[in-house]
């Protein structure tokens, strides 16, 4: 059998570390699986908190004239519930798949950069912390002459000016206290995690892929990782610029965005939706790269029109950087700006219409297989387009202003980013669960699940589309009997509970699974993909020698031909070639190397938030632990040695 | 590991370039002295003179002209990203403020 | 990935960690394209107070600049020792390469204090707080790239000698130096001349 043998020189100050089991095997990993699995279950339980905040949003709307949650906690949790799910759950999950699927999909070993994967993950985890430890010491004042509880709950001591932080709303003077710089601080830190992320992967494409890969041969997703992760280079430094803004207005009194220095509060909406909207974009696009995979799979069929797909896919990335000020239209911006803008944005529902021509193309005269990814995925499609159909309607601009700032805009972030994303998400979900744990999940309550899903989601937000075109305003925590809105946001909030009862089906169905779930196999759904050509759970050296690609699609073309009519034949030699495969993957004949696990990614990223307390509570002694652990962190990582661990090939011929 | 082993220039020649620099260097401190008699033409020309210098420097130092054209693209591609995007912000808000 | 001579695959022809670092400096083009855009945005405007042609001094800022330019070649002229295995001459100008830019950072913090005398401050108004903020990230990528040279030449000094294949690649720290270079470029002309 395989062993892991230890790195044999050290030839310089730190021994990198060598465990395979526990924790610590955990803490110090550059394994781009298990950096996966660990953004996974990170990102599903700040999904679960994102949850709870919204079903406390929604307890508080259930009927008029509520106080269930005052004014200063509502804001909190509508605050933070949508930066919780978009940074927090969303894009990490989202680099769940990436990390996971990336180098398996492109037949490689690991990422370019497997220390700095690490660092991605673990500045997530403590720009995480971060952000949330606001509610164990954030503080959260009353305005001057505004309306606000003297006293402010823990819970109501959290970021309160939206998940965009609009000035000067956002400013000191406004929000006094400190909760707003723990927004600000703690996403600058979680942007820098995105932004490594995205010089690996794009690295990683362009150079790991395996004999053969050619770009045009790389599957969706792979291709949909590769648009994500410009989109995330390229608008994260402006973001990243406009925050230092904002923390500068609130911690050094300049006046960036605030008008009595001089300041321009529109320029922050500028600079935050220029990364904003290519963010929308960014969190949608995983989505599609896994619907990608989904529906051919599901259908037997290839997907149809795989380079309108890839070049739409590259399309939507690209003019998604050119509509940002559709955000702007009710912000006094000049008409010309809003005519372009318009216009931009009409433009982009074209790339994306051909997208879901091509997926229901696959889909058409395909033997579908009703399982619940399929399921996932056909969902997606469906309320996607409602989504993207109410995304349009936002696109004229005198339409807009009646829209803007009114539930209906809820209604459609809801639809592409809950019924897009998400249904997407979850499709993958259990598409690879088989892959990544080795056994299959429940397909019982994997139905149960979908249904729930589809039908508490569209009972929490199908009617916000209505509210908000009858007048409920959006971000406010209280209506009055009198507006007639009580009766549908009593059925959204049902909707609401009922979407957390399925996520809790979803649960018990994986932990259920993990534990007594049959054995998948490593190729449970006669997949197309070279990720299915390994065992599974997929053995840590991913593949025990280079694939070969031949083709697109090139595992289904290894088990079948085709006939005259184009009808997938099974090979004769199929089931012979596939058990080969399996012993091989389980057996590699040769050594094997892999990057050697370290200490310092978690180090350095472990300065971070140090600095980040510095700022708020004027910290010297703070800021220099911060710079030390960032300095150690970097000096190690850079002088530590760069031999990788090996993998002794197995006895057995 | 794929290494590249492409032409670069001599080390005299890199001295040369970098006589040119301070040449154009101090030429844009003239005509920020000659102001007035260079009128309306001084910040077009400080533009080109700042573009010069940009381009040798990323050109040569930089070793773009040698190198891979992907690389090129990259650069090149962020470069013209940030013009289109900042021009619109900056039009925006000049004509938002003066129209 | 030091195993991919025994793992064929298809590549672009660029080393990894080159294009890793080109990669990373067009991402910077962005985040020194908003810091600047922002300073030209408010440069314009009609506010009052203290502004920055009142208190800044050409002839010294150009030669900070010459200073910053002629880094560049020291820095080239390092790396090219290195490529023709002259481990000596490249820590010179390694050396040199430091020196000069921690000769521009110095003149950087005289000219702040000079300003910070004269009434202009980061929070002064608008004019002052975008002055700041955008030199002062350039000046802390400067003070980087110095503490990575310093580094970079106490490898080669411990290891004696630096290899063009090691963690720590001269190359790439050269790429970052120019890249501050070019950005100064940029700075001193929209800045100070224009």
């Amino acid at each position: 059998m395989t062993k892991i043998i230890e790195p044999k020189k050290q030839s310089n100050i730190f021994k990198r570390p060598s465990s395979e089991t526990g924790v610590w095997s955990w803490i110090t990993t550059v394994d781009h699986k298990r950096i996966g699995i660990m953004y996974g279950y990170a990102a599903f339980f700040f999904l679960l908190v994102g949850g709870i905040e919204a079903l406390l949003l929604r307890i508080q709307l259930a009927s008029p004239d509520n106080n269930f949650l005052s004014a200063a906690e509502y804001n909190a949790m509508f605050t933070m519930h949508g930066t919780t799910m978009i940074f927090l759950a969303i894009m990490p999950i989202s680099a769940a798949f990436f990390n996971y699927l990336l180098p398996l999909q492109i037949g490689a070993r690991d990422v370019a950069f497997p220390r700095l994967n690490a660092l991605s993950f673990w500045i997530f985890i403590f720009g995480g912390g971060f952000l949330y430890s606001t509610f164990l010491f954030g503080t959260a004042g009353a305005p001057e002459g505004g309306y606000l509880a003297e006293e402010v709950s823990r819970l109501g001591s959290a970021p309160n000016g939206g998940w965009f932080g609009y000035q000067p709303n956002a400013s000191m003077k406004y929000s006094p206290g400190t909760a707003m710089d723990y927004w600000a601080i703690g996403l600058q830190i979680l942007g820098i995690a995105s932004l490594v992320s995205a010089f690996n992967f794009i690295t990683t494409i362009l150079n790991m892929r395996t004999k053969g890969m050619r770009l045009m041969r790389m599957p969706v997703f792979t291709w949909m990782t590769f648009a994500v992760s410009f989109l995330l280079a390229f608008s994260l430094p402006i973001i990243a610029i406009a925050l230092f803004y904002v923390t500068f207005d609130r911690q050094f009194g300049t006046t960036f965005f605030l008008t009595e220095g001089g300041g321009d509060p529109v320029l922050w909406q500028h600079l935050f939706w220029l990364f904003g909207h290519p963010e929308v974009y960014i969190l949608i696009l995983p989505a599609f790269g896994i619907v990608s995979e989904v529906l051919p799979t599901f259908s037997r069929k290839p997907l149809f029109g795989y380079p309108a797909i890839v070049f739409a896919g590259f399309g939507i990335a690209f003019i998604g950087f050119g509509v940002w000020a559709h955000h702007m239209f009710a912000s006094a911006i000049s008409p010309v700006a809003q005519a372009g803008f318009g216009l931009s944005t009409m433009v982009i529902a074209v790339p994306t219409g051909v997208k879901i021509f091509n997926w229901l193309g696959t889909i058409w005269g395909g033997k579908l297989i009703m399982k619940t990814p399929m399921l996932f995925s056909l969902g997606f499609i469906g309320m996607f387009l409602i989504g993207g159909l109410s995304g349009v309607t936002h696109a004229i601009v005198p339409a807009d202003t009646q829209q803007t700032d009114t539930y209906y805009v809820v209604a459609h972030f809801h639809y592409v980013l809950f019924g897009g994303a998400m249904f997407g998400i979850f499709s993958g979900l259990y598409y690879w669960f088989p892959k990544v744990w080795g056994k299959m999940y429940n397909e019982t309550l994997g139905k149960i699940h979908f249904w729930l899903m589809m039908i508490g989601f569209n009972l929490t937000f199908g009617p916000m589309h209505w509210l908000g075109l009858q007048g409920q305003v959006r971000r406010t925590w209280v209506y009055a009997e009198e507006t007639n809105l009580a009766f549908w946001n009593l059925i959204v909030s049902i909707g609401a509970f009922i979407i957390a009862l399925s996520i809790l089906v979803f649960m018990a169905n994986w932990i259920y699974s993990r534990r007594k779930g049959p054995e998948a196999g490593f190729d449970p759904w006669d997949a197309r993909t070279i990720e299915w050509s390994i065992p599974s759970p997929t053995p840590v050296w991913n593949f025990s020698k280079p694939p070969e690609v031949k083709s697109l699609d090139h595992f289904w073309h290894m088990k079948y031909d085709e006939d005259e009519e184009g009808r997938p034949v099974k090979k004769e030699t199929a089931d012979a070639m596939l058990l080969e495969l399996e012993k091989e993957g389980l057996n590699p004949k040769e050594d094997i190397a892999l990057p050697n696990p370290s200490y310092f990614p978690i180090v350095l990223a472990s300065g971070l938030p140090f600095l980040g307390y510095a700022v708020i509570y004027k910290s010297l002694p703070l800021a220099i632990v911060g710079a030390l652990l960032i300095l150690i962190g970097s000096f190690g990582w850079g002088t530590e040695p760069l031999e990788e661990e090996f993998i002794e090939d197995s006895d057995d011929e | 590991m794929t290494v590249d082993h492409k032409p670069h220039p001599k080390p005299v020649q890199y001295v040369q370039i970098a006589l040119v620099l301070g040449v154009l260097t101090a030429v844009e401190v003239v005509l920020y002295y000659t102001e007035d008699t260079v009128g309306v033409f001084t910040n077009p020309l400080l533009i080109i003179l700042a573009v010069g210098k940009f381009v040798i420097v990323v050109g040569w130092f930089m070793h773009l002209k040698f190198e891979d054209p992907l690389i090129n693209k990259f650069f090149t591609g962020g470069m013209i990203l940030a013009l289109i995007l900042f021009a619109i912000v900056m039009f925006e808000r000049a004509a938002a403020n003066f129209i | 990935m030091s195993d991919s001579q025994s793992y064929p695959h298809e590549d672009t022809g660029v080393e990894t960690r080159k294009l890793g670092m080109w990669v990373f400096l067009s991402t910077e083009i962005l985040f020194f394209g908003t810091l600047i855009t922002t300073f030209m945005i408010f440069k314009g405007r009609d506010f009052p107070g203290i502004k920055l042609s009142d208190v800044y001094d050409i002839p010294f800022t150009s030669v900070s600049s010459f200073i910053l330019l002629m880094s560049s070649l020291t820095m080239v002229l390092a790396h090219n020792a290195l490529e023709n295995g002259d481990q000596e001459k490249t820590r010179v100008w390694l050396l040199s390469t430091a020196m000069l830019g921690a000769v521009f950072l110095a003149g950087q913090i005289y000219e702040f204090t000079e300003f910070y005398h004269k009434g202009f401050e980061l929070s002064s108004n608008i004019f002052s707080s975008t002055f700041y903020v955008l030199t002062g990230f350039h000046g802390l990528h400067v003070f980087i790239g110095v503490v990575l040279l310093i580094a970079l030449w106490g490898i080669g000094q411990r290891q004696n000698g630096l290899s063009l294949d090691g963690g720590m690649n001269l190359e790439f720290v050269a790429l970052y130096w120019h890249f501050v270079d070019i950005v100064w470029i940029v700075l001193f002309t929209v800045v100070y001349l224009i």
